[in-house]
């Protein structure tokens, strides 16, 4: 029975996107019904996978139509799900879930809302199956469907000005990376005759020929381009900034995450080369200059969205460069900074969007302010988000990224390579970089002054607010809790990324692997942490419930909150050394001044970097890709 | 029974309470001192503590664009928060919760009270708090790179080829080896601390974010009554905290034996460390701009902290 769970949630979610587009055009209730139950159903049919293959680390195959391998020899398609590919198929599940509920809500009145729930559960169905799929080729398509409803939904708001533009920009670039990943895949088939990942891993490790290591520098720069590291990053920003904000939600949080699955499906078990030192230099430099990259650019921003937009290439260069690290206790980290990136980053675009519903499509940080006084349960949960990515104990976001840090710096210590310590003091600093844009945002946006074209803002609806204080709880409950998640939900994932054994031989038949002389990596499952945000909270409510007792029992008449009355209003107006308080807001653009002074040269690069004309990009993709091969040619022969 | 000692432990010593008490005596020590340089008087030591409590009595005024819930709430946070990090920063040989949080952990519960500054100024709606609130970051940005190469540089000599972020362990080793101050490789790190520090706590000249004669107390503008009480107690207890981690990062060695000794000596090598790197460079400079301190900042106290980092890679 649980065999077919993997199938049924694919098949569910494209079934639902055709039955939406037949039945859901007209009538709103219909079309929300069918996107609640499907999306509940792929929920429950996914979540019911946690047991069998999570906790009790089973691989689950299922070969389509029942075309076996023959002779050693896989010619039909296989779906197998390990441990890997499920973790990231919650993520998006999840991810998914969520945003489809906040949509009601931020979608309600738009046009052709049949046509949007079609391409969304395509998109959700297109990342499950490339996650669950144990066929290279199949990977493939998957990603094309992914794209290009991604890029549908991204100029989904045609009279939105730049979503045309934007639309066509990441259509470009990504069809550029598939073009990558389908060369790739043709030189394997040419040099093995086969698809399937499990049999590939088993011809394809240790022996890179110069064909396969060709296909390989296609792969990783093609799944690169999915997962937009630096310079490959570059139409993410005008996509997140014209998307409607469910989809960047998933955008941020799931279709980069898929790019990401890719690579580590790619290194860690179909070519297995996370051992070797280059490989391991490659992608934690690719992962330390998009880290870098992304969160410089981003303080410079001024809209929203796009500072979001820029933020999300920064958290996956964080991932990537865990990932990179080629140790477990990297890969942990990378993997948990994954799922607890969706959660925050989805929350900061489910603000972003409640805010730019409610005051009519502002998102410029120069626009806006003051509105937590109109809207202060959007205030709340993006403080929430904002703790969490700057890293700020004891949300989600300081979890992962303290045991990415551990692992950075272990790998210095143990490798000797000062390298590894730049990086780690590079993502320790980033941390800092990212706490300052978030100041930024909660200054220009929430807190400061309100302006006069923003007084009859009110707060978002109910549904919309639902799931954003959901994904609040689960981002304290998964901070707290990160032992629980990372031993119970994370680490089986990585056990199942360097344990090829058992992967190989539940699709391939007993023996296969160890006929084939494949052998496991050495797994090295260290955790030492000595962060424990219980004792931690406990300490907090221990010395909070103390001050407050204190400060009861002392007040009496004195110190105590004065009510601000019309009759003293000059007395509760801002001070302004004696003169008539005036409206002045302090807004995006005039943070953080003495940082932006000293980094002028920089700057100005970026800016000539990022001209915005697409030929420019693309050629930064494709020298980018050379690169990447050359490299590989030149150190992993 | 152990509830009751870690009652003590948190919320006496050396918890809430003596955080507060050491805060203050540190801030009065400072003021004194700075008047004697200056050739003034000054006030009486325990001159924080009147002000403290004339404070608390005062009316608690919420300005009109203010968010009264952040507004309010910020000041309790920023406070709690340090009272907790004093836990975990061992005092000699003497550590009330240990395996809870090391060294990189504490960077950045450090940072907690910063934004929750940050916060409340924001909350308050001010443009003078806008304006500080933003140089108040840039600070932030600004000697967080030096202190985080300090502390790996820290770990490295500690751990050598292993993971060592425990200030216990710092601790013990430097009871070994003796204090890592002797160190000629560490020298550097150690100034560069030394000018981490007022950065930190928002002395001169390193006090742009706050720049009474200029923004009005940048962050604090509108603040007032037992709000404001809580943030300048802030401030006296981040002394105690940023001395007290100097001490126990370079000074650890020390060890005379008995609870009550240790204290003392940690109190008195705090001290020192503040008249060197707060009270000194208080009353013999003026205040730099903000973009000038970013710059200092990133290339002569980061350069310092990367000096020492190098000198330890390579096993000196």
């Amino acid at each position: 029975m649980i065999q077919h769970f993997p199938v049924l949630a694919v098949m569910s979610l494209f079934l639902g996107a055709f039955l939406v587009e037949i039945f859901g055009t007209k009538r709103e209730a219909v079309r929300n019904a069918i996107t609640f139950v499907t999306f509940t159903l792929v929920l429950i049919l996914l979540y019911a996978l946690i047991k069998p293959v999570i906790l009790e680390g089973r691989v689950i195959s299922y070969w389509m139509g029942n075309w076996e391998p023959v002779a050693g020899y896989a010619i039909g398609i296989g779906y197998e799900v390990d441990a890997l590919g499920l973790v990231f198929a919650i993520i998006a599940i999840t991810a998914f879930w969520l945003s489809n509920l906040y949509s009601f809500g931020y979608m309600k009145g738009e046009h052709h809302l049949g046509h949007f729930y079609t391409l969304f559960m395509m998109l959700c169905g297109s990342i499950i199956g490339f996650c669950m799929t144990g066929d290279l080729f199949n990977m493939y398509i998957m990603v094309e469907i992914m794209t290009f409803s991604a890029v549908a939904l991204t100029g989904f708001n045609t009279d939105k000005d730049g979503a045309l533009e934007a639309a066509l920009k990441y259509l470009v670039i990504c069809s550029v990376g598939s073009g990558f990943i389908l060369t790739g895949i043709a030189l394997i088939y040419l040099q093995c005759h086969t698809l399937n990942i499990a049999q590939l891993a088993t011809m394809l490790a240790g022996r890179l020929t110069p064909t396969t290591l060709m296909s390989f520098g296609l792969i990783v720069a093609g799944f690169g381009v999915k997962s937009f590291m630096v310079p490959f990053h570059t139409p993410l920003a005008d996509a997140h900034a014209v998307a409607p904000s469910p989809i960047s939600m998933v955008l941020s949080g799931v279709v980069t995450k898929a790019g990401v699955y890719g690579m580590i499906r790619c290194i860690y078990i179909l070519f297995r080369a996370m051992d070797l030192t280059q490989m391991q230099i490659l992608i934690t430099t690719f992962g330390t200059v998009t880290m870098f990259l992304g969160v410089s650019m981003a303080l410079k921003q001024h809209d929203f969205k796009r500072l979001l937009a820029f933020h999300s290439i920064s958290q996956v260069g964080y991932i990537l460069l865990a990932v990179g690290l080629g140790t477990t206790l990297g890969l942990t980290g990378g993997i948990f900074h994954a799922a607890n990136h969706m959660l925050f980053k989805g929350l900061l675009f489910l603000a972003a969007g409640a805010v730019l519903h409610q005051t009519g499509g502002i998102t410029d940080l120069d626009r806006l302010g003051g509105l937590s006084k109109k809207m202060p349960h959007t205030t709340i949960c993006f403080l929430v988000g904002a703790a969490a990515i700057s890293g700020i104990p004891p949300f989600n976001g300081f979890a992962s990224k303290w045991l990415i840090y551990q692992a950075a710096y272990t790998k210095a210590i143990e490798s000797g390579n000062f390298y590894y310590l730049i990086v780690t003091i590079a993502a320790l600093t980033v941390s800092v970089m990212t706490l300052a844009s978030f100041v930024k945002i909660t200054q220009a946006v929430f807190f400061g002054q309100l302006s006069e074209a923003n007084k009859d803002v009110t707060e978002a609806p109910k549904v919309m607010l639902v799931p954003m204080y959901i994904i609040s709880a689960l981002c304290l409950i998964t901070g707290v809790g990160y032992k629980f998640f990372a031993s119970y939900f994370v680490l089986p994932a990585v056990n199942s990324a360097v344990n090829v054994t058992n992967y190989i031989d539940v699709m391939m038949g007993d023996g296969y692997a160890a006929a084939a002389g494949v052998s496991n990596m050495a797994a090295d499952n260290v955790m030492i942490s000595s962060w424990s945000p219980v004792v931690y909270l406990i300490l907090f409510v221990t010395v909070l419930a103390a001050a407050c007792i204190v400060i009861l029992a002392s007040s009496g008449d004195r110190g105590r909150v004065v009510e601000v009355t019309d009759k003293d209003a000059l007395k509760h107006s801002n001070f302004f050394s004696g003169e008539e308080p005036v409206y002045s807001h302090v807004s995006g653009s005039d943070m953080l001044w003495g940082y932006k002074h000293n980094f002028k040269a920089y700057y100005n690069i970026m800016d000539k970097i990022h001209t915005g004309r697409m030929t420019d990009y693309c050629s930064m993709v494709v020298i980018a890709a050379a690169v990447i091969i050359v490299f590989m040619f030149m150190f992993m022969r | 029974m152990i509830i009751l000692q870690y009652l003590f432990y948190i919320l006496i010593f050396p918890g809430a309470l003596f955080t507060i008490a050491a805060g203050l005596l540190l801030a009065g020590i400072d003021r004194k001192v700075i008047a004697h340089m200056q050739k003034r008087i000054g006030p009486p030591v325990a001159q924080p503590v009147y002000d403290f409590f004339k404070l608390l009595g005062k009316e608690t005024i919420i300005p009109a664009t203010a968010n009264r819930a952040a507004y309010l709430i910020a000041p309790v946070v920023s406070f709690v928060s340090l009272c907790i990090v004093m836990l975990f920063i061992p005092i000699l040989g003497f550590r009330a919760i240990g395996g809870a949080a090391d060294m990189i952990v504490i960077l950045y519960l450090i940072t907690i009270p910063g934004a929750a500054l940050i916060v409340g100024g924001a909350a308050s709606g001010s443009p003078f708090a806008g304006i500080g609130i933003s140089r108040e970051m840039v600070t932030m940005m600004a000697y967080e790179l030096p202190l985080v190469i300090i502390l790996l540089t820290v770990a490295k000599k500690v751990g050598g080829d292993m993971l060592i972020f425990d200030l216990g362990i710092v601790s013990a080793y430097q009871a070994q080896a003796g204090s890592l101050i002797t160190e000629w490789s560490m020298i550097p790190a150690a100034v560069a601390m030394l000018l981490v520090i007022p950065a930190e706590i928002g002395t001169q000249p390193f006090d742009v974010a706050e720049a009474e004669n200029e923004i009005c107390e940048g962050p604090l503008v509108e603040y007032s009554g037992s709000p404001l009480a809580l943030f300048k107690l802030s401030i006296n207890m981040k002394m105690i905290i940023m001395t007290g981690l100097f001490t126990a990062l370079f000074f650890g060695g020390i060890r005379t034996g008995f609870v009550i000794t240790d204290l003392i000596v940690f109190v008195l090598i705090s001290t020192a460390v503040m008249l060197v790197c707060i009270t000194t460079t208080h009353a013999i400079t003026a205040r730099l701009k903000i973009e000038h301190l970013f710059k200092f900042y990133w290339t002569v106290v980061a350069g310092l902290a990367l000096v020492s980092a190098v000198l330890v890679w390579i096993g000196l």
